[in-house]
């Protein structure tokens, strides 16, 4: 308490100085007269007293600043002192000071923005509580299904439940797309069938109301829904009576139980779940991957443990159950991983250009930072001289540094939150609704913490190390020498590596920034084998009802072609099952080739399914290699036939007799009809994340008709102008069906790979961000060390040197040390390069001419940052120059 | 001239207390005078160390201070022990007392040997 309040007085006692000095000084004085007064009574004469009183009492200047020194807290008197002189100084020096903050602002916001976007993306990208514990879990039955395909077997998915004890739960769900009937109208709605437990499993209720029972899986039973938030409020605006009352959906009338809290969009941003609703027959299914499933781990279980668990229950499956489950395997992936899975390599790589330029941002604070320690020798040794103290000018320097950091960090801080935020709202909301956690993006304050408080670190130490290095140095000699060039000995040396270390540095992150942005650039450009410009595209569903037969629906698309092929400029229009671009990859299938049996089913050929009406490969201008493509001759009634993709035809029929072969999907000794390949076409690339394009083959669609195609048309011009005449066409066949995903197929292809083109868009950004960060600082480094020569060139021309000859000397050394400098870059530019490519797919090599540019840059940020300082030499009277001297 | 004895802080601390308990408000310069007197002028004190004593305990609330008006009618800060002072100077008195005499017994056979 005593300390507190002793301490508490010193703090007032830094204000009103001047009151206390005079209160002290009349003390003072009053003591002294008292003093003299007594010596005066003893006898003493007047000049006596004086002198005793005064030599008795010691200085009265010495005690006014140990009392000082009491009064108030000497250290933070000097800091504040440090503090006021630390301001003067970056005032005084505005271009380095400029220069110091916006680089680290600029590296520190960068950072901030990237490693937050990261963070928010792949560690929350669900609200969901408890999120680590959830898992996705699927049946890979031996083959590439393809990403999406991660489906389940219902029954197997109920044994793994009662026979792997580290599940807590376990939820299935399939999901499509329903026909809402309301007013009259049929709009589309994204839904899924759940089962009860979804949402207990994914930790979440309804917001209103109540979900599932379990008593409403049952068919029959299952009439009830729950809605979203967003469903909610656009389409009943909000209604509070909404509970209870009925909406019709694919010909079936829901009562709405539940509405979802805002923000709830699991699996994808849904409109509204219904009952699952398996008959008996259904639930004990085994033969068709027919569903997705999600499961809850037991606390404290690791997803190695939850897998080798269901490994075991796989293979007794298999062992029990050979005819549906031999080579059947359970996976299980965290719902946290599970989304960036493909993306994954490319936040890396941004991360790494954030962390470069971190980095790069340091080394140019400490080339600032170095360059000026040596242009205050001369201060640092008057002040040693003056008699500072070591530590007194580490305060002072320690002090200058912090502040500056400080200032930095400020601008660093304010442009993280600005820069998130230009992330988060600049994208399109129709891209990121399909990327979850966006809108969670914000400013991740341990990665601010840790840049600000790195940032703060380099400083300190820089400040230390000037004092150190003032240490070294006698200040009689620093004195003698200071202001003759220091190009001679150690200095010079450290110097001259400084440049070299700050080329090389450089040029490696331009180089490496160059061949991330064309990676980025040259994924932009992945979808070939088709032409997509003036195609529209729309999604078309039919429900069961009113369709139960495939002749039925073969007949509605039938009419659907026949009418949209009359609709004036339309040239061609097809279906398909999956477009390219569609982001969902395409069913795979197992197939067996006529007269090549194989031993076991795993080593069954197999590859990805399309199902298509005739004119798919026209509309997609995609070319027919050899044979021909299906007609609307081949229909239900004729021989099956199959087209299928160069790569397949090169893989399984090498020799190039292909045409003519038959071929079965599924197993040989299966059912289905023996099919002949009539034609080969040109491979088409589906999704940007698959390296090369898969075999294929395409099925006529009047041979095997779906519920769910694609409709493409191709047009003369101005795609979306056909957007009415469609919906008249099928309106006026089925006034129940909705269209959904109405696009040009040009912007679903952009859509597609939005996100690859964001993080394009802030590598190219980081490229630019590098290229000024690394010329501002071989410029302030090299533009600095000429200056310091000014007296030296003075000498040198007063002495009669000629100009040409001083300026070929000062280009002639900047351009060896930079040369140097990218001689030692170059290699390890290419190391760098040959790393990343093993990492990180669709890094391409150096191209050399990108290498040569960025060389040839830095060479001419080196020539200018020697030219123009040597230039302003030569103008200076040597007179002026010598005086320095 | 016999070598008078800088006073180290601790102890001028207690004499100042021990000064204002005895003769109640006093200037600097009384307590100065007052300390040197009966140390019989083996002690010097000088400014430097004094008022920065004073401060000191002024600061920590065992003393307190105002100005006044001296004998010869010279404006002085006088200063007086304050409550907390008072305890504080019992105890280190108390204290004082306990040191001397361990001291004192550790040094008494040394005595012989000298």
């Amino acid at each position: 308490m005593r300390r507190l309040r002793a301490f508490t007085l010193r703090v007032a006692g830094l204000f009103a100085k001047s009151r206390r000095d005079r209160e002290l000084a009349a003390e003072l004085d009053g003591h002294l007269q008292m003093h003299i007064e007594d010596n005066l009574r003893s006898g003493m004469s007047a000049h006596e007293a004086r002198r005793q009183a005064l030599l008795k009492l010691g200085g009265v200047e010495p005690t006014k600043e140990i009392y000082r020194e009491r009064r108030g807290l000497p250290l933070l008197e000097t800091m504040l002192q440090d503090l006021r002189y630390a301001t003067r100084t970056l005032r005084k020096n505005p271009g380095f000071t400029l220069i110091a903050v916006l680089t680290l602002a600029l590296g520190i916001g960068a950072n901030t923005a990237i490693f937050s976007m990261v963070n928010a993306l792949l560690l929350h990208p669900y609200n969901f509580p408890d999120l680590d514990r959830l898992v996705r879990v699927w049946e890979n039955r031996g083959i590439d299904e393809g990403a999406d395909a991660r489906f389940i077997a219902p029954q197997d998915a109920a044994d793994l439940l009662s026979g792997a004890p580290v599940l807590d739960e376990l939820t299935t769900y399939k999901c499509g797309d329903f026909n809402l009937s309301a007013e009259g109208n049929v709009q589309p709605a994204l839904g899924c069938h759940v089962s009860a437990n979804f949402f207990d499993v994914l930790g979440v209720g309804p917001a209103l109301g109540r979900a599932f029972s379990a008593s409403e899986e049952q068919p029959g039973a299952d009439k009830v829904a729950v809605v979203s938030y967003g469903f909610w409020q656009r389409r009943f605006a909000g209604d509070a009576g909404l509970l209870g009352k009925t909406i019709q959906m694919n010909g079936r009338k829901y009562t709405v139980v539940g509405i979802m809290p805002r923000g709830f969009d699991y699996p994808v941003p849904m409109e509204l779940w219904v009952p699952l609703g398996l008959n008996p027959a259904e639930k004990t299914d085994r033969a068709k991957l027919s569903l997705q499933s999600l499961g809850r781990l037991k606390p404290g279980v690791s997803v190695a443990q939850a897998q080798s668990a269901a490994d075991s229950v796989s293979r007794r499956l298999q062992q029990e159950y050979p005819a549906t489950n031999a080579n059947r395997r359970t996976e299980v992936l965290q719902l946290r991983r599970e989304l960036y899975l493909y993306t994954l390599p490319l936040f890396l790589l941004l991360q790494v250009a954030a962390v470069f330029v971190l980095l790069l941002a340091c080394a140019n604070l400490a080339n600032l930072l170095f360059a000026r320690i040596f242009g205050r020798q001369k201060e640092i040794a008057v002040r040693i001289a003056l008699g500072a103290g070591r530590w007194r000018l580490a305060r002072l320097f320690v002090t200058e540094t912090l502040l500056l950091s400080c200032i930095a960090g400020s601008v660093a801080v304010a442009a993280s939150f600005w820069s998130v935020n230009v992330l988060r709202t600049s994208i399109a909301p129709s891209w990121t609704m399909w990327v979850p956690g966006w809108d969670g993006i914000q400013v991740d304050r341990t990665v601010l913490g840790f840049t600000v408080l790195l940032i703060a670190i380099v400083g300190l130490l820089f400040g230390l190390g000037t004092v150190l290095h003032s240490g070294q140095a006698q200040p009689y000699t620093t004195l003698k020498e200071a202001g003759r060039g220091p190009m001679l000995g150690s200095k010079g040396r450290l110097r001259s590596a400084l440049v070299v270390a700050q080329v090389m540095f450089a040029l490696v992150l331009l180089v490496c920034a160059g061949f991330t942005t064309q990676a980025f650039l040259r994924l932009v450009d992945v979808y070939q084998g088709f032409q997509a410009a003036n195609v529209l595209r729309t999604e078309i569903r039919l429900p069961e009802k009113p369709y139960p037969e495939n002749s039925q629906v073969a007949s509605f698309y039938d009419r659907v072609l026949r009418g949209s092929a009359s609709l004036p400029g339309a040239s061609a229009a097809t279906l398909v099952t999956n477009s390219p671009a569609s982001n969902v990859d395409n069913e795979t299938t197992f197939f067996a080739i006529n007269g090549r049996p194989t031993v076991k089913a795993t080593e069954a050929p197999s590859a990805d399914l399309q199902i298509s009406s005739p004119d798919y490969f026209s509309v997609l201008r995609i070319p027919l290699v050899a044979g021909r493509a299906y007609s609307y001759a081949d229909n239900a009634n004729a021989a099956r036939v199959a087209v299928i993709s160069r790569s397949m035809a090169a893989r399984y029929w090498p020799e190039g007799d292909e045409l003519g072969q038959q071929i079965k999907l599924g197993a040989a000794d299966s059912k289905e009809p023996w099919i002949t390949v009539v034609g080969v076409v040109e491979d088409v690339r589906q999704n940007w994340w698959n390296p090369t394009s898969r075999p294929t083959i395409y099925e006529p669609f009047f041979q095997a008709p779906q519920r769910s195609m694609v409709f493409l048309m191709r047009v003369a011009s101005n795609p979306t102008g056909y957007l009415s005449g469609i919906r008249d066409v099928v309106r006026g066949i089925d006034d129940q069906i909705a269209l959904t995903g109405v696009d040009t197929l040009e912007t679903e292809i952009t859509d597609s790979i939005a996100i690859i083109r964001i993080m394009g868009v802030l590598m190219a950004l980081f490229g630019c961000v590098a290229l000024a960060l690394s010329s501002v600082g071989v410029y302030s480094v090299l533009a600095e060390g000429v200056s310091r020569r000014i007296p030296e060139i003075g000498v040198r021309l007063a002495l009669g040197a000629e100009p040409r000859d001083v300026m070929k000397l000062v280009l002639g050394q900047a351009i060896k040390l930079t040369g140097i400098g990218l001689a030692i870059g170059v290699p390890i530019a290419f190391a760098v390069n040959r790393a990343m490519s093993t990492l990180i797919f669709g890094i391409v090599s150096i191209n050399l001419l990108l290498l040569a540019g960025f060389t040839l840059l830095l060479l001419l940020v080196a020539l200018a940052a020697a030219y123009i300082p040597a230039r302003r030499a030569m103008r200076v009277d040597p007179m002026v120059a010598l005086r320095y001297e | 001239m016999a070598q008078k004895k800088d006073v180290w802080q601790g102890t001028l601390a207690l004499m100042v207390l021990k000064t204002l308990g005895t003769l109640g408000p006093l200037h600097g310069y009384g307590i100065a005078r007052r300390i040197e007197q009966t140390s019989g002028d083996l002690l010097a004190v000088n400014y430097g160390t004094l008022y920065p004593a004073l401060l000191k305990l002024e600061q920590e609330g065992y003393i307190s201070s105002e100005w006044g008006v001296s004998d010869n009618n010279r404006k002085a800060k006088y200063y007086k022990l304050t409550r907390a002072g008072k305890k504080q100077l019992e105890r280190e008195a108390h204290e004082w007392e306990q040191t001397t005499a361990i001291v004192a017994r550790f040094l008494a056979p040394g005595e012989e040997v000298s």
